[in-house]
């Protein structure tokens, strides 16, 4: 049983992770009604307003990319469009509100225009990660000298490239016109972390892969860099401090790390809580994710195995059967709630405020740290 | 005046700037840094052309280079104005090389400046990485600026090279039968980023929009002609006979201007360009086509009048005194006539 205490409300929570799934949340307060908001549906008209636009940009002109842009969708709906929801609900959190849209003068307009602003990094971002997705989709020559190239992968390989490229310029575009060069460094470090972050897995060395260290830059680099510094570019266009701006990266940071581990725990559980019922997509690719990290720490002996590699099946069964033995997952969902709690901790930080909205959409941004724990998926 | 060599003008500063080029392009991950080094090495660097037009440019426009400061002060953040339009240059290099790899691996090219292509050596995949590396460190630079209007005009840069890619790669339409198409798509892929750092360099400088629309003519035109000349030198190569060029735009089923042109006298060549040149037969028949008509003349008249159009810019310019500017000015129009007689 976990209980955190945070500005005056207690927040009880306990949850059986690797056993039972799903945690329970009983929420006190002694000033206002706290119901479970789905933070989603806080900012469901925004992510349509999003979407929208976004479809626009990338549909216009380019006939070729049509059938890349289908692509683009499918990879948008996924996470059910989790990194903008962040954005949004930051945007709010950090006291910017939604306009009304029967406004006063020319507060309103300048809020209006602001949020708009916001909304922009959202799709810059969104765009951002679906051409990093298609740019690590490339294939190299070697896998298409195996017999898989078929003209269909060369196909998919250039329009990959194309694809991608289109995306990153106008994400260029639109980050121009932001006319905030702070912002345009912060999205180009995204873009620097993500390809770092690829080719240090395509190119890890044995001992590399042993590394918790390595390991936990790399997913930095790779998920939560994207989430941090687009949430730090949403304070930076609101002109909070850099403290502030500090703690919405701080936020988004741990958020992804938190996320990327449940992930990596889920690849190997699944939606049951037992081993080997996940896709296992990342050993048999031979990523070694942190549960297996953690297993190799108790059994030394898992670290032969690793370094022999997972092109072999059998060598994923021993995998399993320590990782069974071991620590490795229950450590991983500590870690994970680790970094769920920072994230909870930075929206705590944040400057008090009696705003509904903001007190609302801070709630949502903490609610969505314990989801993001918790999910089965 | 006499002609002095716009390369020499500018030769420690390329030094400078290449050596920057290759530290700003280190990365802390190792294949990745090797893979955007790749063309940056000594050796493999290009002509330098971009970087030349850009150092020349800044001067003629009366931003002068300071004095070499005493080794051992470190290398202070680019307050100064020479500097600043000096990574325009970087930037410029580094948008440049990126477009390449791309490139390369949508065209499955072997090889590139007389190198492997990083494809070819390095894998599809990493040759994409660096690209968006180099990609990204190229905003990096651009951001540390600080002015959002030039922001504005490599972001612009980024998008028509990706457009002009596009354009290329649509063959299956009847534009690329026309003239406007080919000019636009030559805008996009070559022009557009010797055009906009031009007058990026101009507004660093904080000069008047039409000085900077001068710029931009300048590297606008210059841009052109050097593409339509190279377009006339893949058909007849450092000879002036036809077909002994490295004929790889025809091969590649890219319809240039000197075809372009001969279809106009010749309507049965759209026939043949039709059927495409896979079959080598089909790319002696427009050879020959070609040949008859005036389409290799035609293309030097309109390099010509697009370099003509480039110098009338830099005449166009305020005028000067001081003899730096005056030999600038004249290295720039130099420029001009060497795109258009270079035999390679």
């Amino acid at each position: 049983m976990i209980i955190y205490v945070r500005s005056g409300r207690e927040t009880l929570s306990w949850s059986f992770p690797s056993l039972l799934g799903l945690g329970r949340q009983i929420h006190q307060s002694s000033s206002l009604i706290e119901e479970q908001l789905d933070p989603f549906s806080l900012v469901s008209d925004e992510l349509s307003l999003v979407a929208n636009r976004l479809r626009a940009m990338v549909i216009a002109e380019v006939p070729k990319l049509a059938s890349a842009a289908e692509y683009f969708f499918r990879l948008g709906v996924e996470g059910k469009r989790f990194r903008p929801t962040v954005l949004l609900l930051m945007a709010t959190a950090l006291n910017v509100h939604i306009p009304e849209p029967v406004g006063g003068g020319v507060g309103d307009t300048v809020a209006t225009e602001l949020r708009t602003r916001q909304q922009s990094i959202a799709e810059i971002t969104e765009m951002i990660h679906v051409a990093s997705l298609l740019h690590d989709d490339v294939l190299d020559d070697a896998d298409t000298r195996r017999g898989i190239g078929s003209l269909n992968a060369v196909m998919g390989n250039k329009l990959a490239v194309l694809a991608g490229d289109f995306l990153l310029s106008r994400a260029c575009v639109a980050l121009a016109a932001l006319k905030n060069t702070e912002v345009v460094s912060l999205v180009a470090t995204v873009v620097e972390n993500l390809v770092m972050g690829e080719t240090m897995q395509m190119t890890t060395s044995s001992e590399q892969r042993c590394s918790m260290d390595y390991y936990i830059q790399k997913t930095y680099y790779k998920t939560a860099s994207l989430i941090s510094n687009s949430c730090k570019a949403i304070a930076l266009l609101a002109g909070r401090t850099a403290e502030v701006a500090m703690l919405a990266f701080e936020y988004g940071k741990n958020l992804g790390l938190a996320f990327q581990l449940i992930d990596d725990v889920l690849d190997f559980t699944g939606t049951s809580a037992s081993l080997g019922k996940g896709s296992l997509s990342d050993i048999q690719q031979g990523i070694v994710t942190a549960p297996i990290l953690f297993a190799m720490e108790e059994f030394p002996q898992l670290h032969a195995i690793v370094y022999q590699g997972f092109d072999n099946p059998e060598n994923i069964e021993i995998a399993l059967e320590y990782l069974g033995k071991s620590h490795g997952i229950q450590r991983t969902r500590e870690l994970a709630m680790k970094h769920a709690n920072l994230a909870a901790a930075a929206i705590d930080s944040l400057p008090e405020s009696n705003d509904e909205n903001v007190i609302r959409s801070r709630r949502a941004l903490v609610d969505l740290t314990q989801r993001v724990i918790t999910r089965n998926k | 005046m006499e002609r002095v060599d716009p390369f020499s003008l500018v030769a420690n500063e390329l030094s400078l700037i290449a050596t920057r080029l290759r530290s700003m392009v280190a990365a802390e991950v190792p294949n990745l840094a090797s893979a955007a080094e790749y063309f940056f090495k000594i050796g493999a660097e290009g002509k330098r052309f971009r970087p030349t037009v850009l150092l020349l440019m800044a001067t003629a426009l009366d931003v002068h280079i300071p004095e070499l400061s005493p080794p051992g002060i470190g290398d202070t953040l680019p307050t100064d104005l020479r500097t600043r339009q000096q990574r325009i240059a970087e930037i410029t290099e580094m948008i440049h090389v990126a477009s390449l790899l791309h490139d390369d691996v949508l065209d499955d090219a072997d090889t590139r400046r007389g190198v492997g292509s990083l494809n070819a050596v390095m894998g599809n995949k990493l040759a994409v990485l660096a690209g968006d590396f180099l990609l990204s460190r190229a905003c990096l630079t651009l951001a540390s600026l600080k002015n959002t209007e030039v922001v504005t005009l490599i972001a612009t840069v980024i998008e028509n090279l990706v457009t002009g890619e596009t354009m290329q790669l649509t063959t299956a339409s009847n534009k690329r039968f026309s003239m406007e198409y080919y000019m636009q798509k030559t805008y996009n892929k070559t022009a557009s980023l010797i055009s906009n750092s031009c007058k990026s360099v101009a507004l660093l400088a904080g000069h008047t929009a039409e000085i900077a629309m001068l710029a931009f003519e300048y590297g606008k035109n210059l841009g052109l002609a050097f593409q339509l000349i190279d377009d006339v030198l893949d058909f007849t190569g450092t000879s002036a006979s036809l077909g002994k060029g490295s004929l790889s735009d025809i091969r590649h089923g890219i319809i240039t201007a000197p075809i372009l042109f001969a279809m106009e006298e010749y309507p049965q060549l759209r026939a043949v360009v039709d059927k495409g040149f896979d079959n080598p037969a089909n790319v002696d028949i427009a050879l020959e086509y070609l040949g008859k008509s005036r389409g290799i003349e035609r293309t030097k008249e309109l390099a010509m009048k697009h370099a003509n159009l480039a110098a009338a810019a830099i005449d166009s310019l305020p005028q000067s005194d001081d003899e730096d500017v005056i030999k600038s000015r004249q290295a720039l129009i130099d420029l001009t006539q060497r795109v258009i007689t270079r035999n390679k």
